[in-house]
């Protein structure tokens, strides 16, 4: 059950994950994976499918970096709508995690 | 599992996507064992922490199948985008199966009564006249018009409501991709 609610919950914030993550800075995919499977544990290999559907959906897009030892790597920055949509996603989020909060407190 | 192992049955379960597509996935990947390997990770774990490919696999296919639906409305379309979220496993099929034949099938009898009704319109609009005799020809026409727009009007309700059920299919799988399921602790790793 803790696991199922866990899951689900990772679901809906992955994208904002990405997206605030990409706000700070570009990033190369392997970055995006080992901080997310560091922040919240989730599988490094779901963030390709991840990828490429925002980039699909117009919300990121990509550029590539020589590198210096290896090949170049793919870099991935926020678009304007990337950017307008971490916008409204974060403020959805605050209102609803803190209408949550404010429930479990009463609970108490 | 080996780095060329994780790549070969990704690549095996892609086929059929655009080539183009298939080869900017395993590029990621590829990039990815390096990148691993650079930070002085093993093969090994590097796939462990990816995940099961066939996982991937599956959510990439029923991307790719809900994409055409959006960008292309057509029953081919339609069918790519039902098997892709029925791919995911996100919908139990013994469940749903049963609710999206009969309701696809009453769906299909409108469609045929929709036909129906609009041929025999057409038989009375254009024979009407020539085959009863004695009845006003204006009110044969009218009537022959009158049912070709009735049936007209049924199919396209039909449509509207078959698109409407492919969205929300498509909603609902949006809403159970599994995206994050912990790459470690399935099963299938340990292989």
């Amino acid at each position: 059950m803790v696991e199922a609610v866990q899951v689900q919950l990772k679901k809906g914030v992955l994208e904002l994950c990405v997206l605030a993550l990409l706000s700070r800075g570009d990033a190369y995919a392997y970055e995006i994976a080992g901080r997310l499977a560091k922040g919240i544990e989730m599988g490094e290999g779901t963030v390709y499918p991840l990828m490429r559907r925002m980039q699909a959906d117009g919300l990121v897009d990509t550029y590539l970096v020589e590198s210096s030892a290896g090949p170049s790597r793919k870099y991935y920055k926020l678009t304007a709508v990337g950017r307008a949509s971490f916008a409204a996603q974060k403020t959805e989020w605050s209102a609803f995690s803190a209408a949550v909060n404010d429930i479990l407190g009463g609970a108490q | 599992m080996t780095r060329d192992d994780f790549l070969r049955r990704l690549r095996a379960g892609l086929r059929g996507l655009p080539a183009a597509d298939i080869d900017n996935i395993i590029a990621d990947y590829q990039a990815h064992f390096a990148e691993g390997a650079a930070a002085g990770r093993g093969e090994a774990e590097i796939a462990a922490a990816l995940g099961d490919p066939e996982r991937v696999v599956r959510e990439l296919r029923a991307e790719a199948g809900l994409k055409r639906w959006e960008a292309e409305r057509n029953p081919s379309a339609a069918a790519s985008a039902v098997f892709a979220v029925l791919g995911l496993g996100a919908i139990d099929v013994l469940i749903l199966l049963p609710i999206l034949l009969s309701v696809g099938g009453t769906l299909f009898g409108f469609f045929i009564a929709a036909v129906a009704c609009f041929a025999a319109g057409a038989v009375m609009f254009a024979a009407g006249p020539f085959v009863v005799i004695g009845a006003p020809v204006a009110a044969l026409l009218l009537s022959g018009l009158g049912l070709m727009a009735a049936a007209a009007s049924v199919a396209a309700v039909a449509t509207l409501v078959t698109i409407g059920l492919i969205n929300a299919l498509v909603w609902y799988g949006r809403l159970h991709m599994r995206l994050l399921k912990p790459a470690l602790g399935q099963e299938e790793i340990s292989a």
